[in-house]
């Protein structure tokens, strides 16, 4: 590749179009506050917050944060399938599983979605990075 | 005499975001030919436009600061002049090339080749000083210069050798873990950022290469020293012209845990031995790409950059990158940077062509 190309292509990195995605968090895909809603295909739908971070070593959170937030107990991402395992268990002690898939991960709007059962109710979520 | 290599593009919106290799199908080649009816010279991307039969397109020919330190000019190439183009098309249907060559129908002669002006060769002068013996990162007083062509524009692990085109796509997959020792998660989206050929890099955007990055940019870089306030600006030639403050009036390294996290981070420096200004690096915020290629890094980031001018026209950096939410251990990465004589960094912003050329 001739000097010439390799500046132009170094150049071109600097060229930017119009204002689409604006500052999207770039790092730890999965941190951040997800909103969105889940239930049964028939029945009424939940909002639902969920806000997660990355320390490092684990992804924690807690789902719809405030007074009835529910803290997430694990967390579990499997990276090469981008398939993501969320538990946690709420007030009256019903034990929360949610699993879904990660997509369009280099969007700011990136999403999660997939299927939950909490106690022994069954439904799908969806899930958007806010 | 270096191999020409030049392309033509068609405009088309849906690509002006991405990379060069997100727009452009390097596996194809196209010849057009046709009167300009259109000449953009204009940052980042010059283009002129072509009537082929019924059809317009676009065709990117060069950055108009690099063709005009190649001694070409706006007036090389006029409207209603018919050219002959060898071209890389972009991916897609759109009307829209890269040029490798350029050819005046009229004449034969070809245009916007590079190596039309002759430099000099540089001169082999030791690094300026202060009078207290310090060496000065900018310009000699009364001079004028600044850093422009780093030794390479991607950002590896020092040592590893492995073969990655200048966009910062590895040409095999398979050699992402040599790049730098990341985590499991970091190498998946590393991986996704690179089999997507970087669309989703901020950079593209306009938004700001902080970290390593900024010393791998074209157009090139400026040290201001203000020893009396305590503090060295550099100055991007990139980009939207942004700048970096490096404090060395002795202040602690970091930030409070409230501080708002910020694209270049913040920057305390200090001398060691008057020839090497040593800076610690903390307070990044996630919204961009420290290092093109897609190496990700999170909140924790931590650079400790070295910089030193053993002559005139070097620049050594190195840096050490500690980003244990990223990284499984600390890496370091070195490169050069060369001085560009006698001339202040040109004017240039990024999206100056953005609404012009792409909005048809």
């Amino acid at each position: 590749m001739s000097a010439a190309i390799r500046t132009m292509i170094r150049t071109f990195f600097w060229f930017a179009g119009a204002a689409l995605a604006v500052f999207a968090q770039q790092g730890h895909p999965l941190t951040g506050t997800w909103s969105g809603d889940a239930g049964s295909a028939s029945g009424e739908r939940t909002k639902v917050t969920i806000v997660l971070n990355w320390d490092g070593k684990n992804v924690s959170g807690v789902i719809n944060p405030g007074p009835d937030a529910i803290p997430i107990s694990s967390v579990y991402v499997d990276y090469s399938t981008w398939t993501v395992r969320i538990e946690a268990e709420d007030k009256s002690h019903q034990r929360i599983v949610a699993e879904g898939k990660l997509s369009d991960i280099g969007s700011y709007h990136r999403t999660i979605a997939g299927e939950f059962q909490r106690g022994s109710a069954k439904g799908d979520f969806k899930l958007t990075r806010d | 005499m270096r191999k020409l290599v030049w392309l033509f593009l068609l405009a088309a919106a849906a690509h002006a975001q991405n990379g060069f290799s997100a727009t452009y199908d390097r596996d194809r080649q196209i010849k057009l030919e046709g009167p300009v009816t259109r000449i953009e010279w204009v940052n980042p991307r010059a283009f002129f436009f072509l009537n082929v039969g019924q059809e317009n397109w676009a065709v990117e020919f060069g950055n108009p600061l690099d063709l005009e330190k190649e001694g070409w000019k706006l007036t090389a190439l006029h409207i209603g002049d018919v050219v002959s183009v060898d071209a890389i098309p972009a991916r897609g249907d759109a009307k829209q090339a890269f040029a490798k060559s350029v050819v005046l129908a009229r004449t034969g002669k070809r245009l916007f080749t590079p190596g039309a002006a002759k430099k000099p060769a540089a001169l082999h002068e030791p690094a300026p000083r202060w009078p207290d013996g310090q060496v000065r990162l900018g310009p000699a007083p009364g001079k004028k210069g600044y850093w422009g062509s780093p030794s390479t524009t991607v950002l590896m692990e020092s040592g590893v050798k492995v073969a990655v085109n200048d966009e910062g796509l590895l040409k095999n997959l398979s050699d992402a873990d040599k790049v730098a020792p990341m985590q499991p998660w970091a190498r998946a989206i590393y991986l996704y950022r690179q089999r997507t050929l970087l669309k989703d890099d901020p950079f593209l955007r306009c938004l700001p290469p902080g970290g390593p990055r900024q010393f791998q940019t074209p157009h090139g870089f400026q040290f201001v020293e203000q020893r009396e306030l305590g503090r060295i600006l550099v100055m991007l030639g990139g980009g939207n012209r942004n700048w970096t403050v490096i404090y060395t009036d002795g202040r602690p390294v970091g930030q409070s845990g409230d501080a708002v996290l910020t694209y270049y981070g913040t920057s305390v420096g200090r001398w060691e031995n008057k020839d090497t200004l040593v800076v610690e690096a903390v307070g990044f915020n996630e919204h961009f790409w420290f290092a093109i290629g897609g190496l990700p890094h999170t909140e924790a980031l931590h650079l400790t950059e070295r910089f030193t001018r053993p002559d005139l026209n070097t620049l050594k950096y190195d840096v050490t990158i500690d980003d244990p939410r990223t990284y499984t251990r600390p890496w370091s990465a070195s490169w050069t940077v060369a001085w560009v004589p006698d001339e202040d960094i040109p004017e240039y912003f990024c999206e100056e062509n953005a609404e012009s050329t792409f909005s048809r």
